[in-house]
């Protein structure tokens, strides 16, 4: 019709139906932006899982696709926590197996032959599109404007807050988790605006497959319940927050108790216990209501409120007391670490040992979510201007996870959805004010500036009241200023996130990666090359021993039965190899002969510098073991008499005897001329006289000496100690024996 | 022609490695080979069972333990040798290693010879002390043989050994007529050290020490051992159960005293006496070349022993659950001399025991005779028992280690697994279960009368709606 391909382009635009193709192509893109930003790793380096969790989750996944559901449900793995073994079937989150498994049937069943590492590898990338369709779907709930559901879908899209955790490889619990808990969201302000059981079914539902797949899941059991009881206490009570809230609890749990590991948790730990409150207090609610509508009398509600209050009150006593009795579990420590940060320090060192959980720095706020982290309180601040259920939820849910996410650094996780969406109305807000092509029809024939009108107006009718004055922002330079700065924003966001991800979070730490002097990659690959080792050279049910950062990857990549490893259940044993590493040999020796350990493995960054080696997470080894033999290590044993951690020649006696100083440094000195080895990561000089090892023997040293295996002897043939016979074996004589001091030893046949 | 004349070196090879069961090639160390004419008797008791005796001495070039690091040599026979070393072939650390590779070793010593430094290092390795500047005299002024040694009184006259401990095999004594007795002749007594690897065969009456005749033939001021602290026969067995047997008197093997006469002091009656020294070192020598007091386990055996299924029929399974009732069983027999023999243990006292455990054991049972199983060759001990009710990695350890005997440590590993899902009783068959199940019942039935009372029962019908249907 018309000439201008512009007009016609936003003509077509209007039509409602190009509207929602629109809608869905842009959608198809973001989610496409969403995976492609997330292969980084896999073009850089290769389709591998990373870190260390993943191969865990990798490893259980070749059992379930080969084992099928059943024996993966009653596996007992004899290969991790020697001699305990694990009851892995019943303690993991099977959710992430069984959709890998799922999918990878289904092609299957499809005649496509994929490699179930490449499902485990992609995984994360796939779910990271659903989640940006989930973004938008919570975000549209929120508000009438239909960009901001598109905005927050870009934003959950790239954001770098879950980019860390969903990149190709990261074959994580949370690479599934954070789509299920956007869309359980999502599915939860359905069922409550329309108070519908269908939709509080299919919350139920999608809470089960988010109980299934994550621990994570406990803060959308705070959640929901903390959002209800704040809907009450606004005078907000409805029957639709009745009907969504108790099909979604009884359902919900019902579901959750399904997953063997979480089994009757739901009724017996704090953790559930508002979720439960908040259910019998909605049962009290809805029957005062009823009665309330039966009896209409005002004396006979307020009688009624007290009476609330005190069965509201009656109910939390009742669970302190069961508590106390114990009858419901306390709070886990895990759980007393999110309100004191120290407390972990100080009582569970193995849960403060983990970097994942150290309280977060501010920068960290920036970097993972840029400027989504100053438009996130606007907004807040817009779902207070509305403030419908929905938006409540907003505010609570951004209050929730902002201290959460001020905790642990891994809670960033959490807080990321809710930024986003607040983020995205922000932004949409801002957008469908200034980018408004229409100025509003001048009242009674006078100029469009607003200002001026309104003087002119209150002038006219002399009652400020009854104007009805304009107000806006109608000038084309203000508007062309705000949205290009947005959009300058907005570009220097992707920019920022692409740049994180390409830096930050693509890399395997399988392999590191370092730049030569003529700007080429180069690769360590140290692990890959010890794990090959111990796979090639060991017998099949060769113990290793490691600290426990190994034990999945020794599981994954070596196939050798491990000692401790991530899943960091049990306290005492991982404070048994502590304790082993930070003794004398004399005392670790029988240690591992009672646990049959056949290599010990540990990692040395000494002639790279490499920071995240043995030596300096020594101290949480020395601190874990003191925390069950605190007459025998002794943590202030390891700093010299002026209070420092050295491992140089100063270094304490108790350190420079410890088994794992030894092993770390065993033979490192005649890398270099006399006396000038050096420790590179903690750039000081060693002593001339490296450490001698007499019950453990070198088996293997990797190419950058990153990694540095162990054989342990046998006792000796000939019932010497080993000592003696190590020297022996170096050609000192034994000293003459008569010349002992002291009576004689008489044997006694 | 070619293949008839391997079949009969092989039968041969078969016939001749009966003797020994860990092989018959035996090197003879003496400082002489002239002096094999002393031993011939005992040598040539050894070629009758079976042994290939080469000879060689310290000096030799071609003297070599190992040969591109496996063994030349089963076992070793050291003769007393008058020079101080004994040369880079037969180093203690040689010695040592001809050891962990299971050789063995027999060591003749002898009071006029000092013994190499070679020697003394490897016992002093084992914890077996020989008087200072390797020279000492074992006598006894009230055991000695009034025919040969009346002024010195250096060959000793001593019982057959008996029974160490009383659950202890009596290998080297047994059978001794009562007139019989050991010439030990100018011999050395060694002083053992407390490990339970070393076991003292021959041990010195109450009444001998031992001296220095060259330094303290005046005075003996400063006594190196004396009554049965002084080990005058010592058996040592590695871990590996190789075996080392040092002889403080290399006298005893000469032909001299084999079969001769002595003559009992004056004091216990005068009587003359025939000596035991024959049988003695053909006991001794082959207890040292593993002849006797081999112990084997021909197969062991455990399996899942729960009436009425017939899915226990795998043996020796991978994976067990908790609480299942197992029954072990292992095959052991005894080499004596020629052939194999079904063990028996040495006495009531002693008992064979399985442990099941993880880091620590958390049963120890003891295993009976089973005869249903045994052979003429073989006993069949067994034990049934039921699982602990912990999930681990378990191993079924037999650990028998005795004086004389050679080590018995079998570690089988097997898993036991948790209850399966589908391996508890089912609810309705447990009677506590019924009131909840009862509870479900009452709450369904319930559910669905009140859903009919409500669809059925209709609001009460209004003034209008009767006017209707009256209409």
């Amino acid at each position: 019709m018309s000439a201008d391909p512009l007009h016609a382009l936003a003509s077509a635009g209007k039509a409602k139906s190009t509207r929602s193709v629109l809608r869905v192509v842009i959608l198809a893109l973001i989610a496409g932006a969403a995976i492609a930003s997330r292969l980084f790793s896999v073009i850089r380096f290769e389709s591998i899982i990373h870190e260390f969790d993943p191969w865990f989750n990798f490893r259980a996944t070749k059992y379930l696709v080969a084992h099928g559901f059943y024996k993966f449900w009653d596996w007992f793995d004899d290969r991790t926590w020697h001699p305990l073994g694990r009851v892995t079937g019943g303690t993991l989150y099977p959710g992430l197996m069984v959709t890998s498994g799922v999918i990878y049937h289904a092609l299957r069943a499809l005649t496509i032959p994929v490699d179930i590492r490449n499902i485990c590898v992609l995984l994360a990338p796939g779910f990271s599109g659903l989640t940006a369709i989930a973004a938008y779907l919570l975000t549209n709930e929120m508000t009438t404007s239909n960009s901001a559901g598109l905005l927050a879908a870009a934003f959950m899209g790239i954001a770098p807050g879950y980019i860390s955790r969903s990149v190709a490889g990261s074959y994580d619990n949370e690479a599934i988790a954070i789509f299920l808990l956007v869309f359980t969201f999502y599915l939860w302000i359905k069922a409550l605006k329309q108070g519908s059981m269908l939709w509080g079914a299919l919350c139920a539902l999608f809470y089960g497959y988010m109980v299934a797949s994550w621990g994570g899941y406990a803060f959308i059991t705070c959640l929901l319940p903390l959002h209800a009881f704040v809907l009450i206490c606004m005078g907000r009570y409805s029957t639709r927050l009745y009907v969504s809230y108790t099909t979604w609890y009884a359902l919900g749990t019902l579901a959750s108790m399904q997953i063997p590991f979480v089994g009757f948790l739901p009724v017996k730990t704090s953790e559930h216990m508002p979720a439960l409150g908040i259910f019998g207090f909605l049962q009290l609610l809805a029957f005062l209501d009823y009665v309330r509508s039966a009896i209409p009398s005002r004396q006979f509600q307020t009688f009624l409120w007290v009476f609330a209050g005190g069965s509201f009150g009656l109910g939390l006593a009742a669970l302190a007391i069961a508590t106390s009795a114990g009858f419901i579990a306390p709070w886990s420590g895990r759980f007393y670490s999110l309100w004191d940060t120290g407390y972990a320090k100080i009582h569970i060192p193995i849960i403060a040992s983990v970097s994942e959980h150290q309280p977060t720095a501010w920068p960290a706020f920036f970097f993972d979510l840029n400027m989504l982290i100053w438009l996130f309180p606007v907004g807040v601040y817009l779902c207070f201007q509305e403030l419908a259920d929905q938006h409540v939820f907003i505010v609570v849910y951004a209050l929730f996870g902002s201290y959460f996410a001020g905790v642990m650094v891994r809670l960033m996780l959490t807080l990321t959805p809710v930024v986003c969406v607040a983020a995205a109305i922000a932004v949409s807000t801002l957008l469908d004010i200034y980018l408004t092509a229409k100025s509003p029809k001048p009242v009674e024939g006078q100029p469009a500036d607003g200002g001026d009108g309104a003087a002119k107006k209150a002038v006219k009718s002399g009652l400020k009241s009854t104007s009805k004055p304009l107000i806006g922002v109608y000038g084309l330079y203000s508007k062309v200023a705000i949205v290009g700065a947005l959009t300058v924003y907005l570009l220097l966001f992707v920019l920022h996130c692409t740049w994180v991800t390409s830096n930050a979070y693509s890399s395997p730490s399988v392999v590191l990666a370092s730049r030569l002097p003529d700007g080429s990659q180069h690769i360590i690959d140290d692990y890959r090359e010890a794990y090959q080792w111990l796979r090639q050279n060991t017998r099949e049910d060769a113990k290793i021993m490691s600290w426990w950062d190994y034990g999945y990857q020794i599981g994954g990549m070596a196939d050798r039965p491990t000692l401790v490893d991530n899943n960091t259940w049990n306290n005492t044993h991982i404070a048994t190899v502590g304790k082993a590493m930070s003794s004398r040999e004399e005392v670790s020796y029988p240690i591992m002969r009672q646990h049959e350990v056949d290599y010990v493995l540990v990692v040395f960054g000494g002639l790279l510098g490499y920071s995240g080696d043995d030596i300096n997470k020594f101290l949480w080894m020395v601190r874990i073991a003191e925390g069950i033999w605190p007459d025998e290590v002794s943590e202030r044993a390891f700093f010299t008499p002026r209070g420092e951690y050295r491992v140089d020649g100063d270094a304490t006696e108790t350190m420079k005897n410890s088994l794992m100083y030894k092993m770390s440094y065993y033979n490192y000195n005649k890398l270099f001329p006399p006396g000038q080895a050096m420790d590179r990561m903690r750039g000081v000089r060693l002593p001339e006289v490296g450490p001698s090892l007499s019950t453990i023997e070198e088996a293997f040293t990797s190419e950058n000496w990153i990694i540095r295996i162990y054989k342990v002897k046998d006792l000796d043939n000939l019932g010497r100690d080993h000592a003696s016979a190590a020297a022996f074996d170096r050609g000192h004589k034994k000293k003459k024996a008569t010349k002992k001091r002291g009576p004689r030893l008489l044997r006694v046949d | 022609m070619r293949s008839l004349f391997s079949l009969c070196l092989f039968l041969l090879a078969a016939v001749v490695s009966a003797v020994s069961t860990s092989g018959n090639r035996l090197l003879v160390i003496l400082d002489d080979v002239a002096d094999k004419a002393n031993y011939s008797k005992f040598l040539a008791d050894l070629e009758g069972r079976g042994f290939q005796l080469s000879f060689e001495t310290p000096k030799s070039e071609s003297l070599t333990l190992f040969h591109l690091g496996e063994r030349t040599y089963d076992h070793v026979i050291f003769f007393p040798i008058k020079t101080k070393g004994l040369g880079p072939n037969l180093t203690p650390n040689i010695l040592v290693d001809f050891l962990n590779a299971k050789g063995n070793i027999l060591l003749a010593i002898s009071s006029g010879i000092a013994t190499p430094n070679s020697l003394v290092s490897l016992l002093a390795e084992l914890d077996i002390q020989l008087p200072a500047d390797r020279t000492g005299l074992v006598v006894d002024h009230f055991n000695y043989d009034a025919s040969s040694a009346p002024e010195k009184h250096d060959v000793l006259l001593l019982p057959p050994p008996g029974r160490l401990r009383p659950d202890i095999k009596d290998f080297f004594g047994a059978g001794a007529g009562s007139n019989e007795v050991l010439a030990f002749s100018r011999g050395v007594g060694a002083v053992l050290g407390t490990g339970e690897l070393l076991t003292p065969i021959l041990r010195a009456p109450r009444t001998a020490y031992s001296y220095n005749p060259k330094e303290q033939a005046e005075v003996v001021d400063d006594l190196f051992a004396a009554g049965e602290q002084l080990a005058l026969v010592t058996a040592f067995q590695a871990r590996n159960s190789a075996r080392l047997t040092l002889l403080g008197s290399a006298e005893m093997l000469q032909d001299t005293w084999f079969d001769a006469e002595v003559t009992k002091p004056s004091a216990t009656g005068g009587r003359k006496a025939k000596t035991f020294n024959r049988e003695f070192a053909k006991r001794v020598s082959g207890w040292t070349f593993n002849e006797i007091g081999v112990l084997r386990v021909n197969w062991i055996e455990h399996r899942l022993d729960e009436p009425g299924n017939s899915a226990s029929n795998e043996t020796n399974p991978k994976i067990y659950r908790i609480k299942n009732n197992v029954k072990y069983t292992i095959s052991l027999s005894e080499y004596a001399w020629t052939n194999w023999e079904p063990f028996t243990l040495p006495s009531d006292d002693d008992a064979l025991q399985l442990e099941f455990s993880m880091l620590s054991p958390f049963h120890r049972l003891e295993l009976t005779p089973e005869t249903a199983r045994s052979t003429p060759e073989s006993t069949a001990y067994t034990v049934h028992f039921r699982l602990p009710d912990q999930h681990g990695i378990f191993n079924f350890k037999v650990n028998y280690k005795r004086p004389f005997l050679s080590n018995v440590e079998e570690k089988n590993t097997v898993s036991v697994r948790h209850m399966a899902h589908d391996e508890w009783p089912r609810s309705f068959a447990i009677s506590g279960a019924w009131p909840w199940i009862a509870g479900i019942g009452v709450t369904v039935a319930g559910w669905l009368a009140f859903c009919a009372v409500w669809m059925y029962s209709a609001p009460p019908l209004t003034d209008k709606g009767e006017t209707k249907k009256t209409q």
